[in-house]
């Protein structure tokens, strides 16, 4: 296979487009080409291609060519109908609040003439046997907004009426493919007894522009264009292959050698190498998913008691200091290459994210005073002593990351400067994330500080409540149920939080969440470090992508095509 | 003193052959034939040097191992970084000797254990017999019918990645081939006369097996010893390079190359150097050992009198 | 000979339910559990990880865990993946032979090469190419096996592009012998190297050991050619321990290198247990365990009997 011709027909072919590529969303100088296989590397294998059993990213990444929801989020943030007719609002009569105010309905009206890639049409009845579906299996991953559907009517095939029996307020953000959750194929999966046993799992098929038709373990899966997509001419490609590589590295060597198109999920590391080909575009688009260095509020314990501060953060000065001693920028710029933004809050991009919420930057000299007026005074070893205590404090992440590694590292050097002693205690990732019942540390508050990233749903409720409300503090007489890790209680944040989950009006409930941040901003409960980066690379004959940080790369692989190869 | 057990040559033309006169003991002919092996003495004299450079090194370096520079990343060896510098600016040679100190440590305070384990239940199955060596011998197997790699990832995922936790594990996991030697040891060196005399004259048993019996298996034991130690070192620096060994910024040789599957590609001093600080000093540490086996085995007088 | 089988493999069965009961009581007592997967997962609620708590079983006291575990495992049903919810025994299945493909040539490149090595080294003991492979040998036995991968990886995949980053084969592409091959290549060497340094030591020094035997100087002065003597007698005793070894190691044929697994991506037994170890996937590192278990057992005893029949002097009551 030969390069250098192929370069120079593509440059010929830009000059003679007269237009230059790249730009914010993608190569626009390519002209779609009809045909054609892609090769996409990944280096991680999806343990399944059921949505509803999934928990990896690679999952989606794959099933997303395949399933489609009735909605999905864009790149700016905002719903977009997909087998829907339209995304159902109060406006356009979709949303139904009823005479109480206790429940609501949510109609949805289907495309005309859609489906299945076995030529079969989508129904209404397929909108109720997902639900069901999910409903029925003890093994979902989750339900959540599920739950609050107590049935779904189908007055005519293209017709789907949910009656939700509460206000649910992420409403919208249900059976969209951004989240998920698209729609199932009851005439394929009614007669399954049992889902996770079926084919399905391995190899679904659905409305989307591909059906995966071979999933060989540790090798590869095999996508082959959908014959009754819905939108005529696309998808452009005939064939998407999804090759299992070992490792990023291998991956990347072989999108060097031309031998895959694209590559999924670069590290920061890899950064400086893959920029110098000419050959190869690099996408960084900022993904909701956001690194916070999480203080524990309360003093550490097995399980940590609510009602006792922690000894040394629990001072909202010591916290406070913490901030003015992590130097976010330089993190952002030299250990991320840039390719990352510093982040403000828990809510980085989508409508809910507030633009007026912000935390202190680095500035030592002030942490310093901080701490000096809030009593901490310099011991003989340079580190701070208020009332017998000792500054020193404990982080962990998870074990075999590189750069959360580097990170901490500069954390202990630079708090250092502050008086403040850091030591890491890095733990897998498996028990930082683990169970109350297995006595994971981070649910059983035996933590100084954590650092890990998290993403909130296109929706933000679900996790504002999780992780800020009081009563979601994991202890033992709830059970450990809660991700409120912080251990934070504030009566008048709950309200808040209570507020915003209460009522359907998006620009109302954005603002209830911009007072809420604050909130938290104010009692200083966590460092927001960066919001992480979703980073792919792209042969330069790849043309149709567009970056969104709300989904995969894959999120549009209808427009994809790789031209002259 | 001596106990020659082998065939031809007598201890006379031995001791001879060597240029000593003929009552020196059989330590002293022990080290005469070390220093004969050139490189084993080469090998030590290496050792010396990096245990020294290890030990002030660190004392003479501007550098700090832990002070991160985030301006100076990834500089390839040059005449202000003798080896480059890591991920985070630090200096790369003053990291390797710093953390020369950590896996030396760890790698003589695990065999340590491991020798301890070994020799005390190695000696106790050999010199009782019977029941206590069955029951002894059998923990022995259960022991090493566990997958070792797979018995220190599963610990080392509980207990953490601390200097002791480190040392224990690695010591706990290494100790049931010495304790095979020493029990096949003690079990034929108990048949002995002299041991037969000791008992005659009501020595207590404990003092037969730490006095009499001890001192007679010390050759095995050392060559175990010192084989030991560069196994423990090659053993941490696979757990650290898995994660779950030494964590940063505490800098080991086996930490250093975590990320060397990441960073050699643009960097690969990263991964060259501490690796060759490991193969360096295990190869030296072999040597020794290969050199200290030929030394206190009396059988090599047979083989090395036969040109 | 057969009754010693027969009991050594009736110890070794309360061996073996030792085994599992503490690999358990491990693997349990690692904090966290195999729930964290969920616990990032986008949406994921505090009921959901309750019910799928329940539903794993999780929530039961570990000696009815235990129990129930070991009821299926022993009527065959060796539980499901609580990562892929794949049958346990189908992905062992799925793993082994690309393992055993691996360690299987691994062994024969090994012995193929350390045993002409072993008898030449002893043979031409201080000639230079005794000291030529003694060096190498102690290269061999004194680098990790990783930082060797790596250097090969660095020195032969990235710099000269010779032989492939990883993986088992071309992925997309029909059965290839030399696409195998070539795969195969940098992790055979690299395991390779540090086995033939061993195996070519251990039979060095046996050799050197049997060469100065009595009885070899009284075949050579009865008038059998050196290189008769070498091989008919010499080799032949000096092979016994080698035996021994080479079937304690055969295990590893099953359950593989982990780390080189892991630098050369291939997709085997050692990879599966890191996979599920850092997941705590219980139902998976439970076969595992019991597999590699089992087979070292076997082993041993493979081991010992192989010895008992080949040297004569040696009879087990």
């Amino acid at each position: 296979m030969s390069k250098v011709p192929n370069l120079a027909i593509a440059m010929v072919a830009m000059l003679a487009l007269g237009a230059c590529g790249g730009g914010a969303t993608g190569p626009t100088a390519l002209t779609p080409v009809k045909g054609g296989t892609m090769t996409v590397a990944v280096w991680q294998e999806p343990n399944t291609l059921y949505p509803y059993y999934a928990t990896q990213t690679v999952s989606t990444l794959v099933y997303e060519i395949a399933l489609e929801g009735l909605v999905r989020v864009t790149p700016d943030g905002a719903y977009q109908p997909v087998l829907a007719k339209e995304v159902p609002t109060v406006a356009n009569g979709g949303l139904k609040l009823s005479t109480s105010g206790q429940s609501m309905d949510v109609t949805y009206h289907l495309k005309p003439g859609l489906k299945w890639a076995d030529g079969q049409p989508v129904t209404s009845d397929d909108v109720r046997f997902t639900w069901q579906a999910i409903m029925k299996d003890p093994k979902v991953t989750t339900r959540g907004g599920y739950d609050q559907i107590t049935s779904i009517d189908t007055p005519d095939p293209v017709t789907a009426v949910v009656h939700y029996g509460s206000i649910y307020a992420p409403y919208a953000s249900r059976f969209s493919s951004s989240a998920g959750q698209p729609i199932l194929p009851r005439h394929v999966l009614e007669k399954e007894a049992d889902i996770s046993k079926s084919d399905f799992v391995r190899t679904p098929s659905g409305t989307g522009p591909f059906k995966i038709t071979e999933f060989k373990s540790a090798d590869h899966i095999t996508a082959e264009r959908n014959p009754n997509y819905r939108e005529a001419g696309k998808p452009y490609l005939d064939r998407i292959i999804f090759r299992s590589v070992p490792s990023r590295e291998v991956a990347l060597a072989q999108l060097k050698a031309g031998e895959v198109d694209a590559m999924w999920n670069l590290l920061e590391a890899q950064l400086p190498d893959i920029e110098k080909q000419t050959d190869i575009k690099v996408r960084a688009v900022t993904s909701p998913s956001v690194e916070r260095l999480e203080f524990n509020l309360a003093k550490p314990g097995n399980p940590a008691d609510q009602n006792v501060p922690h000894p040394v953060l629990g001072d909202v000065n010591m916290r406070h200091a913490l901030v003015l001693a992590t130097p976010k920028r330089e993190l952002v710029s030299k250990l991320l290459f840039g390719k990352a933004t510093v982040a403000q809050s828990t809510l980085s991009i989508g409508w809910a994210a507030p633009r007026d919420v912000h935390q202190d930057d680095y500035n030592p000299t002030k942490a310093k005073q901080v701490l000096d007026q809030a009593g901490w005074v310099a011991g003989s070893d340079g580190i701070r002593v208020k009332n017998g205590v000792r500054a020193s404090l404990k982080i962990t992440t998870t074990t075999g990351d590189q750069i959360r590694e580097e990170i901490e590292q500069v954390l202990v050097d630079r708090w250092r400067q502050i008086g403040v002693a850091l030591e890491v205690s890095n733990i897998p990732s498996s028990v930082l994330f683990g169970s109350w019942s297995a006595n994971a540390p981070r649910k059983k508050g035996n933590f100084d500080i954590n650092m890990y990233a998290s993403s909130p749903d296109i929706d933000p409720h679900e996790t504002v409540a999780q992780r800020f409300a009081c009563a979601n503090i994991p202890r033992p007489e709830n059970n450990g149920l809660g991700f409120n890790y912080y251990r934070y209680c504030d009566s008048q944040t709950d309200q808040l939080i209570q507020q915003a989950g209460s009522i359907v009006d998006q620009d109302k409930r954005k603002q209830l969440y911009s007072s809420i941040l604050k909130r938290l901003n104010d009692a200083q409960i966590s460092v927001w470090l960066y919001n992480r980066s979703n980073i792919d690379a792209y042969r330069f004959t790849v043309g149709g992508y567009k970056d969104n940080g709300w989904d995969n790369l894959t999120w549009n692989t209808e427009d994809w095509f790789v031209s002259k190869k | 003193m001596a106990t020659w057990t082998r065939a031809s040559a007598t201890p006379e033309a031995a001791l001879a052959e060597l240029g000593l006169p003929e009552h020196a003991s059989h330590w002293r002919l022990a080290l005469e034939r070390f220093l004969a092996h050139r490189l084993a003495v080469a090998s030590l004299v290496t050792l010396l040097v990096l245990v020294v450079l290890v030990l002030l090194g660190p004392v003479i370096s501007p550098y700090s191992p832990e002070h991160t520079n985030l301006d100076v990343r990834y500089e390839a060896p040059s005449r202000a970084h003798l080896m480059g510098t890591d991920s985070l600016g630090r200096d790369l040679l003053t990291r390797i000797m710093f953390g020369g100190r950590v896996s030396l440590t760890i790698g003589v305070l695990a065999m340590t254990v491991a020798i301890t384990l070994g020799v005390v239940i190695g000696g106790l199955a050999g010199f009782y017999g019977g029941v206590p060596d069955a029951v002894l011998m059998r923990f022995v197997d259960m022991m090493l019918s566990f997958p070792r790699l797979f018995l220190l990832i599963l610990f080392s995922v509980f207990f953490g990645g601390h200097f002791l936790t480190v040392v224990l594990l690695l010591g706990a996991l290494s100790w049931m081939g010495v304790s095979r030697i020493i029990r096949a040891s003690f079990l034929s060196l108990k048949e002995r006369q002299f041991v037969e005399a000791a008992r005659a004259l009501a020595v207590p048993n404990r003092a037969i097996m730490l006095r009499h019996l001890l001192p007679n298996a010390l050759a095995p034991i050392i060559v175990a010893a010192t084989l030991g130690i560069a196994t423990a070192i090659i053993a941490e620096s696979t757990l650290s390079f898995l994660g779950l060994g030494i964590q940063p910024p505490t800098p080991s040789w086996g930490n250093m190359l975590k990320d060397a599957q990441t960073d050699m590609v643009t960097a690969p001093w990263t991964a060259v150097f501490p690796g060759l600080a490991i193969f360096v000093t295990v190869v030296a540490i072999n040597f020794i050992g290969d050199g200290l086996r030929d030394a206190l085995d009396p059988q090599h007088v047979t083989r090395s009198a036969r040109r | 000979m057969s009754r010693y089988a027969s009991r050594r493999l009736l110890q070794a069965l309360p061996l073996l339910l030792g085994i599992s009961v503490a690999s358990f009581l491990i693997i349990n007592a690692v904090p966290g559990g195999p729930l964290s997967a969920y616990e990032n997962a986008p949406g994921v609620t505090p009921l959901d990880l309750q019910r799928l708590e329940h539903q794993l079983g999780l929530d039961q006291p570990l000696y009815v865990r235990y129990v129930t575990w070991l009821a299926h495992f022993l009527s065959g049903d060796w539980g499901y993946s609580y990562a892929t919810q794949q049958p346990v025994l189908a992905m062992i299945r799925e793993r082994l032979p690309n393992t055993l493909y691996l360690m299987g040539s691994v062994y024969v490149v090994t012995l193929l090469l350390a045993i002409p090595l072993g008898v030449v080294t002893a043979i031409r003991q201080y000639s230079w190419l005794d000291h030529l492979f003694t060096g190498l040998s102690f290269a061999g036995l004194s680098m990790p096996t990783f930082w060797l991968g790596l250097l090969m990886i660095i020195a032969l995949g990235l710099t000269l592009r010779i032989f492939p980053l990883g993986g088992i084969a071309t992925p997309g592409a029909d059965f290839n012998l030399f696409d195998r091959l070539w795969h195969l290549a940098l992790p055979v060497a690299t395991l390779s190297f540090v086995g033939i340094a061993h195996y070519s030591r251990y039979l060095r020094a046996s050799m050197l050991e049997t060469l100065h035997q009595d009885y070899m100087r009284t075949a050579r002065a009865k008038g059998l050619s050196h290189r008769s003597a070498v091989f008919h007698h010499a080799l032949k005793n000096a092979a016994l321990p080698l035996v021994t070894i080479a079937a304690l190691d055969l295990p590893e044929l099953f359950v593989g290198a982990l780390v080189t697994e892991q630098i050369f991506g291939w997709p085997g037994m050692g990879r599966l247990f890191w996979d599920s170890a850092t997941r705590s996937d219980y139902p998976v590192l439970m076969g595992i365990l019991a597999v590699s278990s089992t087979l070292i057992v076997l082993a041993n005893l493979a081991a010992d009997l192989a010895y008992g029949y080949l040297d004569p002097r040696i009879r087990y009551a």
